[in-house]
């Protein structure tokens, strides 16, 4: 049962990184440096690249949390990346600025309000319990590799 | 069964991206309409006719954001890329229902356009905002750039002709039908028959690496 729930959990946040990844990398670069400058949260010699590198990290990211390969590292690697999303726009709401998130491309992002954050800490909770439960996983007597269903001998680590 | 959990979404990915983009909302690889650059008036396009990249604003006068765009990037659009040669630019209105002074601000605007002082009397528009958009006196604020003479051609403008706001209109059809604006200001880029709406302001040295890279495919 735990282990369908990971599993379940695991391709949940695949999907999400897979649709936000898309979303951004279907559209202009520009598009998403208007976003990412609208947080006011990185020098502007950083918006390039990180308009550039991050839909397709995203998408990367999410076909690795696909795979079920190196599970527990990926969905730690997805959840510090959730975690971030969050403490920007927590920076924002605080700081009173207006910002379009561009989490899911443009017109398919809203202002951050409480929606935004409730549709955050929800993602990264389930980030998270995928996390944590991996490694829970990883260190059971009896290891099990979620993608395939197969069982592995104890890892003597 | 892992191989084919790879294979399958690879494939849709790929399938999708080398797909012409006519789904595509705000990205359309269908050669601009002719109508659509025939339809603006003579006196918001501005730049080289020849040049490669098309720059296309969409602005409300009563948007603050809009304002700030005006005044502090496109100066240097212009200065960089349109005086240049190397972007033509075009500006389109769009305006917002919800601004209460903005049909009126873009009347003294395009009534301005009729009689060749449509770039001095837009700019004194963004820069006077904060006090017509209380108001709505945007007279005052056009009068003080003006020569009386000039002034009153645009007042008898403003008040008399019934068909100035038929270039904004015609802007606010291509915004709605065409790129799909949700809100201002948008800039489209148009580049090898190309139609790239980007929705937002942006600092100058974004945009700038963007037309570059554009200018350099």
């Amino acid at each position: 049962m735990k282990r369908w729930l990971l599993i379940a959990g695991r391709l949940t946040i695949a999907g999400i990184f897979l649709y936000a990844g898309y979303e951004k990398v279907r559209e202009p670069w520009l598009q998403f440096a208007v976003s990412v400058e609208s947080f006011k949260a990185v020098p502007d010699s950083w918006i390039q690249p990180i308009a550039r590198i991050l839909p397709w990290s995203e998408v990367a990211l999410g076909f690795a949390l696909l795979t079920g390969i190196l599970t527990r590292w990926f969905a730690l690697i997805a959840t510090l990346l959730l975690g971030l999303f969050l403490g920007v726009g927590i920076r924002a709401y605080a700081l009173g600025l207006t910002v379009d998130c561009g989490c899911f491309g443009v017109g398919n992002s809203g202002a951050i309000d409480a929606k935004w954050f409730a549709e955050h800490a929800a993602m990264l909770s389930l980030g998270l319990a995928v996390t944590i439960g991996g490694f829970l996983m990883a260190r059971s007597p009896r290891k099990v590799v979620l993608a395939t269903g197969t069982e592995e001998l104890p890892d003597p680590a | 069964m892992r191989f084919l959990l790879v294979l399958l979404p690879a494939l849709m990915f790929t399938v999708e991206a080398q797909t012409p983009a006519t789904s595509v909302k705000k990205v359309s690889d269908a050669k601009v309409a002719p109508g659509s650059n025939a339809a603006v008036a003579s006196f918001k396009e501005s730049g080289s006719p020849t040049a490669p990249v098309t720059m296309e604003l969409y602005t409300d006068y009563e948007c603050p954001a809009c304002r700030s765009f005006s005044l502090e990037v496109m100066p240097d659009v212009i200065k960089d890329f349109v005086a240049t040669g190397k972007v033509r630019l075009i500006h389109r209105d769009f305006r917002l229902p919800q601004h209460q002074f903005t049909k009126l601000a873009t009347r003294y605007a395009n009534a301005a356009g009729e009689i060749g002082k449509f770039d001095l009397v837009a700019h004194q528009i963004f820069m006077t905002q904060p006090d017509w958009s209380q108001n709505g006196n945007v007279d005052a604020a056009v009068a003080k750039v003006l020569a009386p003479a000039d002034l009153e051609k645009i007042r008898a403008l403003v008040k008399t002709d019934s068909h100035l706001d038929d270039t904004a209109a015609r802007d606010e059809a291509v915004g709605t039908n065409q790129d799909h604006l949700t809100q201002t200001p948008t800039i489209v880029i148009v580049a090898k028959g190309k139609r790239e709406v980007i929705a937002g302001g942006m600092p100058y040295s974004i945009l700038k690496i963007y037309l570059d890279q554009k200018l350099a495919q």
